[in-house]
């Protein structure tokens, strides 16, 4: 499968929601979607394209806006395909691909407690790697590293 | 002093018995065959006559410190690669057991937690929490830099910067990983802490 072919079958059902899709080595292509068409891009990749496999969300500070990336995989094609799209930093809200692939589950909310993109409609948004109740984001690259005495987290109220 | 001195011309002459006058001989003792029945109070009232004047507590803490230190138990929980060298300690190599430490795998059944690894944030309160479930007494060893200072993720966001922030530590164990020799010298500076524990 080629960038081509994935224009072709995506532009039909994003229309103008398809903002590009790119050569990516080693992929079937970069998809670059509007976010308002997270779910149908996430449906059309599951079920027309045959894209089953969610390998990876991963998220990445660009100061000014946030951009997430999906890893796909399809058993049938033996290809890999990048989603990408952006979320303004003031508002990084993205709907949930767990609805489409279950295994988003984890990798959202990672994404939400490292870089600060919340996915709405998630079934259990919380911390996965830090302790609950963590007050920082700490990918972004607004965090400092700090000394370890400024760093407080409540462990156990004894 | 006169008696002291008079030899001291001469030691070797074999004159000086006849001046010495003899030692007062050992009195003789009678000796009597004790019953059982008989010693059992005996003994109870000398040690209760012994118990009041020193207190119970100073005559038991010594009994309770020798066993104590001569049977640690260590909690066997793994964390990071220092939990490695921490197996090799018990292995047939190093051979741990022949100080009395024997890992257990439940907190209930141990007096020394070894924090062998890095302590994050998250597991943080599960380290306290085994640390309650033990019973007293106990003790904690830190073992590798993770452990006594967060090590190389010491300015991580994620990671404790020494365990003493959580729990008292009682040894802190230096290296990265540190050796099993050097863990078993860890125990053995333990066990001179537990040799003159008071209360």
């Amino acid at each position: 499968m080629q960038p081509a072919d994935l224009e072709q079958a995506l532009r039909p059902r994003l229309g103008e929601h398809l903002l590009g899709v790119e050569p990516f080595e080693g992929t079937a292509g970069k998809v670059r979607f509007d976010r308002s068409a997270a779910v149908a891009t996430f449906r059309a990749l599951h079920d027309e394209l045959g894209f089953t496999h969610l390998a990876m969300i991963g998220g990445i500070d660009w100061v000014a806006h946030r951009e997430v990336v999906y890893t796909l995989w399809s058993d049938a094609a033996k290809q890999y395909v990048f989603l990408s799209t952006t979320v303004p930093a003031d508002d990084a809200h993205v709907e949930s691909a767990s609805g489409v692939w279950p295994s988003a589950n984890w990798h959202e909310r990672e994404a939400w407690e490292m870089v600060d993109i919340t996915f709405d409609h998630h079934p259990d948004l919380r911390h996965l790697l830090m302790p609950d109740g963590y007050a920082f984001h700490p990918l972004l690259r607004s965090f400092k590293l700090h000394e370890p005495e400024e760093l407080e987290v409540k462990v156990r109220h004894v | 002093m006169g008696r002291l001195s008079a030899p001291a011309t001469s030691p070797g002459a074999g004159a000086a018995p006849a001046a010495v006058p003899a030692e007062p001989a050992v009195p003789f003792v009678e000796i009597e065959a004790v019953r059982a029945k008989e010693f059992v109070p005996a003994a109870k009232e000398a040690l209760t006559a012994l118990v009041a004047e020193q207190g119970q507590r100073k005559l038991i803490q010594p009994v309770f410190n020798w066993a104590g230190r001569n049977s640690l138990f260590p909690l066997h929980w793994g964390l990071a690669c220092c939990a490695i060298e921490f197996a090799a300690a018990f292995g047939a190599r190093w051979d741990a057991e022949r100080f009395g430490v024997v890992p257990r795998s439940s907190p209930r059944q141990c007096d020394l937690l070894i924090v062998n690894g890095t302590v994050t944030w998250k597991v943080a309160h599960k380290l306290v929490t085994l640390y309650e479930q033990m019973p007293e007494p106990k003790w904690v060893i830190a073992m590798g830099n993770c452990a006594t200072g967060g090590g190389p993720f010491r300015t991580a966001y994620s990671v404790v910067p020494g365990v003493d922030k959580l729990v008292p530590v009682d040894v802190y164990i230096a290296g990265c990983p540190p050796r099993p020799e050097a863990m078993l010298d860890g125990i053995l500076e333990l066990e001179k802490l537990i040799r003159e524990r008071k209360e």
